[in-house]
């Protein structure tokens, strides 16, 4: 199963796989339980056709989802927040006012996330349960504490994305199970966010890239900074330590360089092709320090 | 595995084809192949270079990264579908104009790309041009040529809108 990446063998054909395009949520978990590691779930294919293409990563049965319509909702709840369906692409995201005006922060990842014709078929859920440690829109729904509802045939459950990834292409799903949507609840009273991604030419895969999101930073009392990375380890993370080390009373400045050491601390980069374990802990410290001073002063 | 073929109807450039498909034949493999719709190319075969491009239900995608199931009933359009009557839509005589092609290879992407854009937005910005085009590869002219081709296209689509 395991195929080496060091190895590129070049395909232009897929390899065969039977398909079906189920027109209820019945019916594709169903499939997902009878074929269980042997079917994959499709949704906008970006990843999992890429995948299959380099023979990275195997499915003798595809169950498009696309033709499940319930899947395809975009819902906000005013002071709850909004649940995106499993079919909602990017560019659907992208161009939604709910998600520009409220969800910033999350909006600065897709924009950031391969290009448009990739972002017309890619979903928010299939970047998260592709597992990559890079996945763009992971760091922001870290910060802004998303929840995935997953389902089976054997009932329903809800996995905290902190506790989703498990590891480079690895998720906490079952070989039956099928996410149906991801729940952002609403960011916090005057929240701002960026996301910020590190490149070493704009068409390569990136370096890392960093979310920090901001609340009343002025006020010890309802300040809220919460920082997460991709692709600084095997999986995107959230540094939860430093959502409490900012509620202490003192200056912004002291506690931004208290978190560096702290992230640090924390977090030992890997090192591969797009960048060595000391480059990345350069961009963690100067994209932290980069963002928390944007944000609070901006 | 013995793969079935599955019928399928695809709708390119206004008229209907019928065609037998295997489930991992991509929609780029059965416009080229099988309707033998050649200004849709195939080069990385993984959604980095954009020579693939359609527009898919009006949308620009990159077809290598598309079933030709999935397109199942779907309107395409190629580049053919812009000159129906062997008479050159504005943008692409805009794109011969600034010499905005040399070998010609990525051109169909970049002018399906541009043709969407500038129906959507016709005052789109520079910005928004580069950010369009920023998933397509050009090998060749170092792209200042075609933004330029884009910007000069734009009055014509303005012109449409406003007989609309
Ligand atoms: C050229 C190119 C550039 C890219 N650039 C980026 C980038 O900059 N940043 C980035 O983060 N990603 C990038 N990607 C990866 C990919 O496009 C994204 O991760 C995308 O969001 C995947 O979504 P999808 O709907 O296409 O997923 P799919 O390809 O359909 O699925 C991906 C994986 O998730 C599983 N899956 C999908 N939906 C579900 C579900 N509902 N329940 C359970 N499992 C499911 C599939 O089985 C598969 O294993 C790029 C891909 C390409 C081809
Ligand atoms: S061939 Fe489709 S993007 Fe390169
Ligand atoms: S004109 Fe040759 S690649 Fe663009």
């Amino acid at each position: 199963m395991a195929v080496s990446k060091s190895v590129i063998v070049f395909h232009t054909l897929l390899p065969e796989f039977e398909y079906f395009r189920p027109k209820t949520l019945q019916e594709a978990l169903e499939l997902l339980d009878k074929y269980q590691g042997d079917a994959k779930v499709m949704a906008g294919g970006t990843g999992l056709l890429f995948f299959m293409r380099l023979r990275w990563m195997q499915a003798k049965y595809v169950i498009d989802i696309k033709g499940i319509k319930e899947l395809h909702t975009i819902k906000y709840e005013e002071g709850k927040g909004l649940t995106v369906g499993a079919t909602v692409t990017l560019s659907e995201l992208f161009e939604n006012e709910i998600v520009k005006n409220k969800y910033p922060i999350l909006w600065d990842g897709i924009r950031q996330l391969a290009d448009m014709h990739i972002r017309n078929r890619a979903t928010l859920v299939g970047n998260l349960c592709f597992g990559m440690p890079s996945a763009d829109t992971a760091p922001a729904l870290l910060t802004l504490k998303a929840k995935l509802n997953v389902v089976s045939v054997n009932g329903t459950r809800t996995i905290e994305l902190k506790d989703f990834f498990k590891g480079e292409g690895k998720t906490a799903l079952k070989p039956n199970e099928m996410v149906t949507s991801v729940f952002i609840p609403e960011p916090p009273e005057g929240a701002k966010g960026r996301y910020l991604k590190f490149v070493r030419t704009a068409d390569d895969g990136p370096i890392m890239g960093i979310a920090v999101l901001v609340a009343n930073p002025r006020d010890p009392a309802k300040r809220i900074v919460r920082i997460a990375f991709s692709n600084v380890v095997s999986t995107p993370i959230i540094i939860d330590e430093v959502e409490e080390l900012f509620k202490q009373d003192k200056p912004l400045g002291e506690l931004a360089e208290e978190a560096i050491k702290l992230i640090k601390s924390k977090v030992t980069p890997k090192s591969d092709v797009r960048g060595s374990r000391e480059l990345r802990e350069h961009l963690m410290e100067y994209g932290t320090r980069y963002l928390l001073k944007t944000l609070i002063e901006g | 595995m013995a793969e079935k073929l599955i019928p399928i109807t695809l709708k390119v450039n206004g008229r209907e084809y019928k065609v037998e498909v295997k489930p991992n034949e991509t929609l780029l493999f059965v416009l080229r192949n099988k309707l033998n719709i050649k200004s849709v190319k195939g080069s990385c075969y993984r959604g980095e270079c954009g020579v693939c491009t359609v527009l898919l239900n009006g949308k620009p995608v990159k077809s290598c990264l598309v079933l030709a199931v999935e397109a199942d009933g779907a309107e395409i359009t190629t580049l053919e579908g812009l000159a129906p009557f062997g008479t050159l839509a504005p943008i692409q005589k805009a794109f011969l104009e600034h010499g905005a092609f040399q070998c010609g290879f990525c051109t169909s992407g970049f002018i399906l790309t541009a043709h969407w854009l500038l129906t959507h937005n016709p005052d789109a910005t520079e910005e928004e041009i580069k950010e369009a085009i920023s998933g397509l590869i050009c090998r060749c002219t170092g792209y200042k040529q075609i933004i330029e081709a884009i910007k000069a296209a734009a009055k014509y689509y303005k012109q449409d809108k406003q007989k609309q």
